[in-house]
């Protein structure tokens, strides 16, 4: 537990030293809701829900640029493999999963610090929130579990690549299918079957149903089921990563 | 029996990674406590995988190892509590301060709030490090990240510290301020060190122990001294005044005992003995008898390179393939 507290204060150090990288990350989700959002909802094509289009974009933006961050969050890991770093942290006492989950914790963080600069520029824009601060808390709770459950998706995927550069490529390409084959953009009834099957899948179609009904529509009757699937993302994903980290070790 | 005497014992250690490379080939080593242990070894020899093994990092394929009496793989964890590690590669994180990482690194190592500051500040005067605490990590030189790592590995006042090629890629004085700082803590707080070079005259000079590994084995250990001996063979040289080689001798000077052999060359006479200092009266007063007019004389004393390539070097070249180097080497990058 100390531990993996201890990942998330260096996370913070960390972040303290370089606020423009968080910047830097922003810029691709504001074009979705300054560019894309705005020109999109002119033909009024996408059914969602008696909602403005941007505002039911905002949910899945946020979630888009999370998970960009959580999944980057591997080349970390692979990172401190090439440096001694890893080899380090495996020789402090304590278990080894706290160091993977851990880590995973600290994208979490760094998820959460992105949300942050994106919902202000959400509301400059006119995106209407749910006025609630409780569901806003709980919103940003499950942003954090979502963003640990990829980046625990990310080392388990690091842990068979030898270098960044090949990471990097891998990293890129995971984000955007995620995205597509999800209702963060569209709503699931839209949809052709075969993608309505491969989004009921995908860990985001339920977070961005969780962070849409909590921050947008103020609708939550799905939000057990929701949690429930991040829940079980987040588990797999912890076992998966710290099974997998063996392998990065040897 | 594993004895907890000794700082580390081990005993027909194997590693076979991927069931292929056979990086550790039935080691057997025992260093006492408090001694400073250098392992010589060409790359790709098995300093790095015995290393990570005796760290718990990774676990052997057979054989046994232990530090203090710890079991490495069944006494895992209190071997972790008993060591410290500074891998080859940069162990620090380069985008926060030098402080700010042993912070981390204290409170992953578990070290009480109220002694934190204590046990930080006393580390970065050990090493130097007091005027640059607070400035990034990237900002700092080689030999100052060096340090720092050496710092971080200091905070548990460790028994053992294990070193993996502590001053590769740093300039001499840099080398020689890390051992500086190195030493001064070993003797304040006796703290056993293992390292691995592939610099002779680092061995030579910051050791008790010196061991050589070539090819999976540890294939000789001793002091400096007591390996140059080994294979020690002084050479002592006398130039002569006008003689032509008949005028010398041969057979009274290598019919002397401790004398291996002889040779001319010109105006110099060159003999092979067991060491000068016995030796030289004797081949001196030959030399007198005959009137041979000596006009220099001049002694080599073998070093502890001429050590490590007997024992290590020409066979490691010979034998080892591309192909095996290159497995080895993407091996020990991947761990």
């Amino acid at each position: 537990m100390r531990n993996m507290a201890v990942m998330i204060e260096l996370e913070v150090r960390r972040l303290r030293h370089d606020w423009a990288e968080l910047y830097g990350r922003a810029i691709q989700p504001l074009l979705w809701l300054g560019v894309f959002g705005p020109i999109m909802s002119t033909i009024r094509a996408i059914p969602t829900g008696g909602v403005p289009y941007i505002d039911f974009i905002t949910p899945g933006v946020l979630l888009q640029s999370v998970t960009f961050v959580s999944i980057h969050y591997g080349i970390n890991i692979v990172w401190e493999r090439e440096s001694g770093i890893l080899k380090k942290l495996l020789v402090i006492p304590g278990p080894r999963y706290s160091i993977v989950i851990g880590r995973a914790m600290a994208s979490g963080l760094r998820a959460i610090f992105q949300s942050l600069i994106i919902l202000p520029v959400a509301l400059l824009i006119g995106v209407r929130f749910v006025p609630n601060p409780l569901y806003f808390v709980l919103a940003i709770v499950v942003i954090f579990l979502i963003s640990g459950g990829f980046a625990s998706f990310s080392i388990l995927i690091a842990s068979f690549m030898k270098t960044r550069e090949r990471f990097m490529g891998i990293g890129q390409s995971l984000s955007f299918p995620l995205l597509f084959t999800s209702n963060a953009l569209y709503p699931l009834s839209i949809m052709p079957p075969p993608l309505q099957f491969i989004a009921r899948l995908n860990p985001m179609s339920y977070v961005v149903n969780a962070v849409r009904g909590l921050t947008i529509t103020g609708d939550i009757s799905n939000l057990a089921v929701d949690l429930l699937a991040v829940g079980i993302f987040d588990v797999a994903m912890f076992v998966a990563a710290s099974i997998s980290f063996k392998r990065v070790i040897e | 029996m594993q004895n907890a005497d000794f700082a580390v014992d081990v005993q027909g250690l194997s590693k076979v990674y991927d069931g292929k490379v056979r990086a550790l080939d039935g080691v057997d080593l025992k260093i006492e406590a408090g001694n400073v242990f250098a392992l010589l070894g060409p790359n790709g020899a098995g300093k790095t995988t015995l290393m990570r093994i005796l760290t718990t990092q990774i676990k052997p394929s057979s054989g046994k190892a232990s530090v203090f009496g710890c079991d490495v793989v069944r006494g895992e964890s209190s071997v972790r509590r008993l060591v410290s590690y500074v891998p080859q590669e940069i162990g620090v994180w380069t985008d926060i301060t030098g402080y700010e990482n042993l912070l981390i690194y204290s409170k992953l190592y578990a070290i009480p709030s109220d002694k934190r500051r204590k046990t930080i500040d006393e580390v970065l005067g050990i090493v130097g490090l007091w005027d640059v605490a607070n400035s990034i990590v990237k900002t700092y030189s080689g030999g100052m990240i060096r340090r720092l790592e050496l710092a971080s590995a200091m905070l548990t006042s460790p028994k053992i510290m294990f070193l993996d090629e502590p001053t590769i890629g740093l300039d001499p004085s840099a080398r020689k301020a890390v051992w500086e700082r190195l030493w001064s803590f070993r003797k304040e707080r006796g703290t056993t060190i293992f390292y691995n070079t592939h610099y002779m005259d680092e061995a030579d000079q910051y050791s008790d122990m010196i061991g050589i590994i070539n090819r999976g084995r540890v294939v000789t250990v001793g002091t400096a001294e007591s390996l140059k001996d080994s294979i020690g063979k002084d050479m002592i040289v006398f130039s002569l005044q006008n003689h032509s080689a008949a005028d010398i001798p041969m057979e009274r000077i290598t019919a002397l005992d401790s004398v291996y052999g002889a040779s001319v060359e010109g105006s110099e006479l060159s003999v092979l003995v067991r060491d000068t200092e016995s030796s030289l009266p004797s081949t001196v007063k030959v030399l007198f008898e005959a009137g041979v007019a000596i006009e220099k004389i001049s002694v080599a004393k073998p070093t502890l390179d001429q050590v490590f390539a007997s024992y290590a070097g020409p066979q490691a070249e010979k034998r080892d393939g591309v192909r095996q180097v290159r497995a080895v080497r993407r091996l020990i990058r991947r761990g």
